[in-house]
């Protein structure tokens, strides 16, 4: 990024135009490696490597779980661009970002309230909370991370609400007899490449959306509120880019103080009336201003020297209460019940441990996106506050199928550790237990033997047992009674899943303390 | 500018939506095909050729289904030329390769590929709705999509906007069903299972391999033998192909213990689902009459059980 002058290929129109591609380029990308995160997709090395790069994940996650994982020098390479362009991932790269970008409103609007610069502290203040947090084994304020953000909101709303849009057009226009040959290339060609083979439904969908829909809907506040104000990945670049090399220098000789920068700049760092002065710390490398500016004045050039303190800076309180929230709030989230006792149906996914996964897990769904059934869900409180969004498996939704790892070869941080699939085959992730109240075969002393049937084991943990039972009318009736081998149940949920008697006939639980 | 573009965009994208809700209007309107022709399960056989032909021994699955099929009167008796085929193997799950025997043997639907190409089949595809795990998977992992591949076939993952309703008139128990609509409008539908043991049906073979294109399944257990006649009396099924080159004795129909999978290098081949099926029952130990969709096949006039009647020619090789 040298000084516009002195280049008379990159012109600031150029410059802009590069940003905005490598910002698509970089969207784009995020978004195919998200597709290619399906089971049967691209090298699990690969698809994750996105979670990878983001410094703050990694380094909550490295604080959190007291584990370095070799991985995670990848985000070495966002912190590098970061000390010599500052948020230049902000500007340039960040996938979140460029939704911003994409869904803000025309500059024009007026913004409904001027809000206090105070405000930018905000970001730091989430920062401080996370990492101390993390000191204290919690991850739980990962949710705020833009990249799991993003990647949580497309795995569980926006992916599934597309394939409904695109299934409902398919099978209304189907019918069409005209229709039906193209619509059956193209249904090959986006199933199941880009869309699952069978429709995937995930809890609470509509609350990822709107969570979503409100952090755009702050652009309308001022463009980029997200990034200025709240991001804590902006906070942690934002503190690095303090010592940033490249920065945003105002040519003073150029300078007529128009403030067509400060009008043009999308997070509003730069002054009115200060003849363009602005904070490395907000700057985003946009290179907006460079386009607004009348007589190019404005550069980028090397600096070294540590950018100047601002107001909304974090002070000593801010951090010193930062630590004690953090404190309080491990404090609280660790006197919970979940704390205590596990929900009975607390199912996580193939070798996670109980007692380590909230400090592993950063939150981010790929195990989701990964797995083919959609027996992975979100978890709401079954894990308490603390494990909220940690994945847990709900039979109810879907099962774990015996043929898959995926969501441990996915997983970025081996929260769920990467299990091979002959030994994942024999991991417990709960145990099944027979309703007798409810059991078709059990209850209404009718055969039914689905659950026996789909037992995917060697040698079945469900076994029939024929028997001479009394039905309510007196009569004795033979009956293929199911019951379960504890010792060989691996909980894997496909007995629930398909359970005719509206999957409430036998359920999974919880491994928790399980004498099996 | 912009504005317009955008109030364009929207009006054409009400077209389209105005498009797909007549679309969805018309079929609404019944004029799609009316289902369930009043079609015999099974063409009628020539007197002088056999009802079924059973081939077995020592040699490959490719040789045992072409001397099958040939003493049965040649593919050409059930596929003309520019015939659309779809071949149903049972691929009820993807945990194992063929070896486990929960999934026919991929080289005998591969031979019934080359037959019905040679036979000048447009087209020949393969199929099936896995209860356990992704279809792309399981396709892959029991080497029938390689084998399919190979031969010169499609593999076809079925899509959920090709499911129909299917009026089934002739069903005593289940009157209609949701099932792959090209399953309907195919040409010939070849049935390819594999013989299995069942723990409610006693047998998972030709009339139950049927499920794997329905929907309802759960609903199926509750009467399983009048129900899944009644499927198959809707379904116009010209040739039944059994797989018992290796059979699955204990844990079916999912497997996954070589102790229980039985070698017997045996084919079963007949126009009649319910003759096949009947067959089949004796290799694992079982009377026709003990298999409950069956004897209700045989009550409904779907086919024949009586094997002691029909017309057998067993090819030993």
């Amino acid at each position: 990024m040298a000084a516009n002058k002195s280049n008379p290929f990159m012109t600031p129109k150029r410059w802009k135009a590069a940003r905005k591609l490598v910002q698509y380029a970089a969207l784009l990308g995020f978004i195919a490696l998200f597709l290619a995160s399906r089971r049967g997709g691209w090298a699990t090395e690969l698809v994750n490597a996105p979670l990878r790069l983001d410094p703050l994940g990694m380094l909550a996650n490295l604080i959190a779980s007291r584990a370095l994982l070799t991985g995670s020098a990848l985000a070495l390479i966002i912190l590098a661009l970061t000390v010599v362009f500052g948020r230049a991932w902000c500007g340039w790269l960040c996938p979140l970002g460029t939704v911003l970008d994409i869904a803000s409103p025309q500059r024009k609007i007026q913004p409904i309230f001027k809000e206090p610069a105070r405000l930018r502290s905000v970001k730091y203040g989430l920062l401080f909370t996370t990492l101390v947090a993390a000191v204290f084994t919690n991850l739980t304020l990962l949710v705020f991370d833009p990249l799991t953000i993003l990647l949580r909101t497309l795995t569980v709303a926006i992916w599934p609400a597309i394939d409904r849009i695109i299934s409902a057009g398919e099978s209304a226009l189907y019918p069409v007899a005209l229709l039906q040959d193209p619509i059956d290339a193209f249904d090959k060609l986006v199933r199941p490449a880009l869309l699952p083979e069978s429709p995937l439904y995930y809890r609470d969908a509509a609350l990822f959306a709107a969570f979503f829909v409100g952090l755009i809907a702050l652009n309308w506040i001022a463009p980029r509120f997200w990034c200025r104000y709240l991001c804590p990945l902006g906070g942690l670049l934002g503190l690095v880019s303090k010592i940033s090399l490249v920065r945003r220098v105002v040519v003073a000789s150029e300078c007529t103080g128009c403030d067509a920068c400060a009008r043009m700049c999308p997070t509003g760092t730069i002054q009115f009336g200060k003849n363009g002065a602005s904070d490395p710390s907000e700057c985003t490398m946009c290179l907006e201003c460079l386009r607004a500016c009348p007589r190019g004045g404005e550069t980028f050039k090397p600096v070294i020297a540590l950018a100047k303190l601002q107001p909304y800076d974090p002070t000593r309180r801010q951090v010193l209460a930062s630590i004690g929230a953090a404190a309080v709030g491990a404090g609280i989230l660790n006197s919970e019940m979940a704390a205590r006792r596990d929900d009975p149906y607390l199912v996580r996914p193939p070798g996670a441990r109980e007692n380590n996964l909230g400090s592993k897990c950063i939150r981010c769904g790929e195990c989701m996106r990964a797995c083919p059934t959609g027996a992975l869900q979100p978890a709401l409180f079954e894990a308490g506050l603390e494990g909220v969004w940690t994945p847990i498996v709900l039979p109810r939704l879907g099962y774990c199928d015996y043929s898959c790892n995926a969501c441990g070869q996915v997983c970025p941080v081996q929260a769920i550790p990467p299990l091979n699939l002959d030994d994942k085959r024999v991991t417990p992730i709960g145990k099944a237990y027979i309703d007798t109240t409810r059991c078709i075969a059990w209850a209404d002393h009718r055969d039914c033997i689905v659950c026996e049937e789909m037992c995917p084991l060697p040698e079945k943990a469900i076994k029939l047992d024929e028997t001479q039972v009394r039905n309510a009318d007196g009569e004795m009736v033979t009956v293929k009674l199911p019951m379960v081998n504890r010792d060989r149940c691996i909980g894997c949920g496909i007995c629930q899943y398909k359970c005719p008697q509206s999957q409430m006939g036998i359920r999974v639980f919880t491994l928790g303390a399980s004498p099996f | 500018m912009r504005q317009l573009n955008r109030r364009d965009f929207l009006r054409r994208a009400a077209l389209g939506l105005g498009g797909s809700a007549a679309g969805w209007l018309l079929s609404a309107c019944g004029l799609s095909v009316p289902s369930a022709l009043p079609t015999p399960l099974a063409p009628t056989p020539k007197p002088d050729l056999p009802y079924l032909v059973v081939a077995r021994g020592a040699a490959e699955p490719e040789e045992l289904v072409k001397r099958a099929l040939a003493a049965l009167g040649g593919i050409e008796r059930f596929v003309k030329p520019g015939n659309d085929v779809i071949i149903k193997p049972n691929i009820s799950v993807g945990y194992y390769g063929y070896q486990y025997a929960a999934t026919t043997n991929p080289w005998v639907v591969a031979t019934l590929v080359r037959l019905c190409k040679g036979a000048g089949a447009r087209r020949v595809r393969v199929m099936d709705f896995p209860f356990g795990g992704l279809a792309e998977e399981a396709y892959t992992r029991t080497d029938i999509k390689g084998q399919t591949l190979a031969a010169g076939g499609e593999m076809e993952v079925m899509s959920s906007m090709k499911f129909t309703k299917l009026e089934l008139p002739k069903g005593r128990d289940l009157r209609s069903c949701t099932v792959y609509g090209d399953i309907m409008k195919a040409d010939v539908v070849i049935d390819v299972p594999i013989a299995k043991q069942h723990s409610l049906a006693q047998l998972s073979c030709g009339m139950k391999n049927l499920m794997g294109i329905m929907i309802e399944r759960q609903s199926m257990h509750f009467n399983i033998g009048q129900r899944t006649a009644d499927l198959a009396s809707g379904i116009p099924l010209k040739l039944t192909v059994v797989d018992a080159i290796r059979i699955l004795r204990e844990n079916g129909p999912t497997g996954g213990n070589l102790n229980d999978v039985q070698k017997i290098d045996t084919i079963i081949a007949s126009a009649d689902v319910v003759a096949a099926d009947s067959y089949a029952a004796t290799l694992l130990g079982l009377r026709p009459q003990d298999v409950s969709y069956i004897k209700a096949a045989t009550a409904m006039g779907l086919g024949r059980s009586d094997l002691a009647g029909m017309k057998i020619e067993e090819i030993r090789i």
